[in-house]
């Protein structure tokens, strides 16, 4: 048993999700370390931690992914515990197991866990043992082409060419018929041994425009276990979500019910300890389909946080030091209404491409109900070697709407100025009717991008009357005989101002 | 001061006129009267003909980068009184594909002379963990590939020129 209390959290990630760790550390009075790549010197996570040390170069496999300089910190600075974060090792189950060995708390589940749900076909095999509905297709990676070949003539096409040591969108190949197959085999091959070390595929029946639908789960190590209800993730690019929210319009309060019971059941029967999250696919009849686990605290964890009212991370950590569950499960409830917006670095005209860069101003939203989780400020340079996520923007209401209204509001306050976002984008999306009415899947966005962009007319023009009012003014006040070089802009324009009154 | 303002593939002429804080700016045509205030470091408050925008504006390359209400642009200016507007110039003069960040050329995926329709990709680039196509602007044949396979690139590095 690995769990004990603790004063000291080595935070092994960087970004947005280290400082929202950090928090959750200080509000339970513990001591955060942060540790940072060669590009992450002025990173927020660094300066906002009580311990901060590098662990090596820019990109992620010298730093952020190297385990034994991770474990070389905690030792040498008396961490007791570590928090993985999300992305990098925190599903790794090597890491954890490491951190087990070198008598440091993984705040997670055990590796063992990890291991066995991280393989996606053994998850689907355990969940399938647990009575959970799984999409059709393989349970064990299958090696042959001609074996993938039978099971998707069985299945019926479409279907999905996965990595059974996947995740995260990498690798996933949609293959329409059985033409496309062979070539389809290799190229998800080749992805999955880029992305994962591990070239094993499986095949899953593609369903047809599903919903992306999710459920929260928190297990202490007492035998409690408990969901949180869902979060409805079916706006996505490339795979990957970019809107959440909770609760999923598209649920039935017994399909909630029963989907939030699959989970537990899971939950159970793996043994799990700590928090996660069970993806469902749920077809047009609303049946749902086990996609797959994620062992750790997922990205949109606060629209679970901001419509039960609970800590996800302070319970994380609660629960790694030996704690109980706070609730049972008669006691959580779902209420009001909550949509996160992930605000990148990229540029949604030319395909998402990433738009690194220093920001060069700032205006962050504010006012009632909403939640900025972000590590960025103004001077803060985007780094190239990392996901491009800025901030994430939540907005919450009483209801649907109300919530909707709010986070069109808190997009149109946001300022982002020297790089490209994709916050117009959300506008596009929070506008669009089929959003509004709750009706999307996971096919959302390319319907989104099949349409015409708003008229971006007057925008244009008002963008050509600053830069030249800024250029003119800019060029009165080079003209002033002030002699203070160092003088700011404001205070320049200021003296040139005056001087044309005397 | 007159300037012809590139944004979002249009040129939009723009006339300021004045001492500040009040402007008159004529946009193509339009006269329009301007108040301006800075509201800290790189932003201003524009009340245009009452019309109230919070509006950071900074300088970036060659030209400035612009936010407004969510959603950001980038703006070139030229002297509007020497320049002539050449738009109809760059859609047939050779135009010049540039990596738009620092990263690693995975593949090139044309040559030298191959004829090219506009959108079709050219250089697959590496960054930030995605790759991403660099497609031709226009159709047209590639008069050169400063690409190499593996080479990693700053951000503006000429990739290839299509003419």
């Amino acid at each position: 048993m690995s769990q004990r209390a603790f004063k000291k959290v080595l935070i092994a990630n960087r970004g947005e999700i280290a400082v929202r760790v950090i928090r959750a550390c200080h509000e339970l009075e513990l001591a955060a370390v942060a540790v940072y790549s060669e590009a992450d010197r002025g990173a927020l996570h660094v300066a906002r931690a009580d311990e901060a040390y590098p662990i090596g170069a820019a990109p992620a496999r010298d730093s952020y992914l190297n385990i034994e300089r991770l474990l070389a910190v905690a030792r040498a600075c008396g961490a007791e515990a570590v928090h993985p974060g999300y992305g990098f090792l925190a599903e790794n189950a090597g890491f954890a197991r490491a951190c087990e060995q070198a008598g440091l708390v993984f705040i997670g589940p055990r590796s063992q866990t990890i291991a066995e749900l991280g393989e996606k076909t053994s998850a689907r095999r355990l969940a399938s043992a647990a009575g959970l509905p799984v999409v059709p297709g393989s349970l064990e990676p299958i090696a042959d082409a001609a074996g993938i070949a039978a099971e998707a003539g069985r299945i019926g096409y479409p279907v999905m060419l996965k990595a059974a040591a996947g995740g995260g969108g990498k690798g996933m190949r949609w293959v329409a018929n059985p033409a496309a197959l062979a070539s389809a085999v290799a190229r998800a091959r080749g992805g999955a041994q880029g992305a994962f070390g591990d070239d094993r595929v499986y095949v899953e029946k593609a369903l047809v425009r599903p919903r992306h639908i999710e459920i929260q789960v928190l297990a202490d190590a007492h035998c409690n276990a408990v969901h949180l209800f869902e979060r409805e993730c079916s706006v996505q690019r490339r795979h990957q979500k970019i809107v959440e929210e909770a609760p999923s319009p598209f649920l039935t309060p017994e399909l909630r019910e029963q989907m939030g019971g699959l989970a537990v059941a899971l939950v159970k029967r793996a043994g799990y300890v700590n928090a996660g999250t069970l993806e469902f696919l749920v077809d047009a009849e609303r049946r749902p389909f086990f996609l797959e686990m994620n062992t750790r605290l997922q990205v949109e964890h606060a629209v679970t946080e901001l419509t039960t009212g609970h800590d996800l991370v302070q319970l994380q950590i609660r629960i790694a030091q030996g704690q109980r569950l706070p609730f049972a499960q008669s006691e959580l409830r779902q209420q009001g209404h909550a949509i996160e917006c992930r605000v990148y670095a990229e540029d949604p005209e030319q395909g998402f491409l990433p738009s690194p860069g220093r920001i060069l101003g700032l205006r962050v939203p504010g006012g009632p109900g909403l939640r900025d989780d972000s590590a960025i400020y103004e001077g803060h340079e985007v780094p190239i070697h990392y996901d491009p996520l800025l901030s994430k923007l939540i907005a919450t209401g009483p209801d649907r709407a109300d919530a909707l209204t709010r986070m069109r509001r808190a997009v149109g306050e946001y300022r982002i100025l020297g790089i490209k976002t994709n916050l117009a984008f959300f506008e596009r999306v929070l506008r669009h009717p089929d959003f509004a009415a709750g009706d999307y899947d996971t096919s959302f966005v390319e319907r989104v991008l099949a349409q015409p962009g708003p008229a971006r007319q007057e925008p244009a023009e008002l963008a050509a009357v600053a830069a030249a009012l800024t250029a003119f003014r800019e060029r009165r006040a080079a003209r002033a005989p002030a002699s203070d070089g160092g003088a700011s802009e404001w205070w320049r324009a200021g003296l040139a101002e005056a001087q044309r009154r005397l | 001061m007159i300037v012809e303002a590139s944004v979002d593939g249009r040129v939009i002429r723009v006339e300021v006129r004045g001492r500040g804080p009040r402007y008159e700016v004529v946009v193509d045509g339009r006269a329009l009267r301007v108040d301006v205030q800075e509201t800290g470091h790189r932003f201003l408050s524009l009340v245009v003909d009452g019309r109230s925008h919070e509006v950071g504006v900074a300088r970036l390359g060659q030209g400035f980068s612009v936010a407004l209400a969510g959603d950001t642009f980038q703006v070139e200016l030229r002297d509007g009184q020497s320049g002539v507007a050449s738009t109809r110039a760059a859609m047939s003069g050779p135009v010049r594909v540039a990596a738009p960040m620092p990263g690693k050329v995975v593949r090139v995926l044309v040559g030298v002379g191959q004829p090219v329709a506009a959108g079709e990709p050219l250089v697959v680039i590496e960054a930030m963990k995605m790759e991403n196509e660099l497609k031709a602007p226009r159709a047209g044949r590639i008069g050169q590939i400063d690409a190499r396979e593996g080479q990693a690139v700053e951000a503006g590095a000429t990739l290839a020129v299509v003419e």
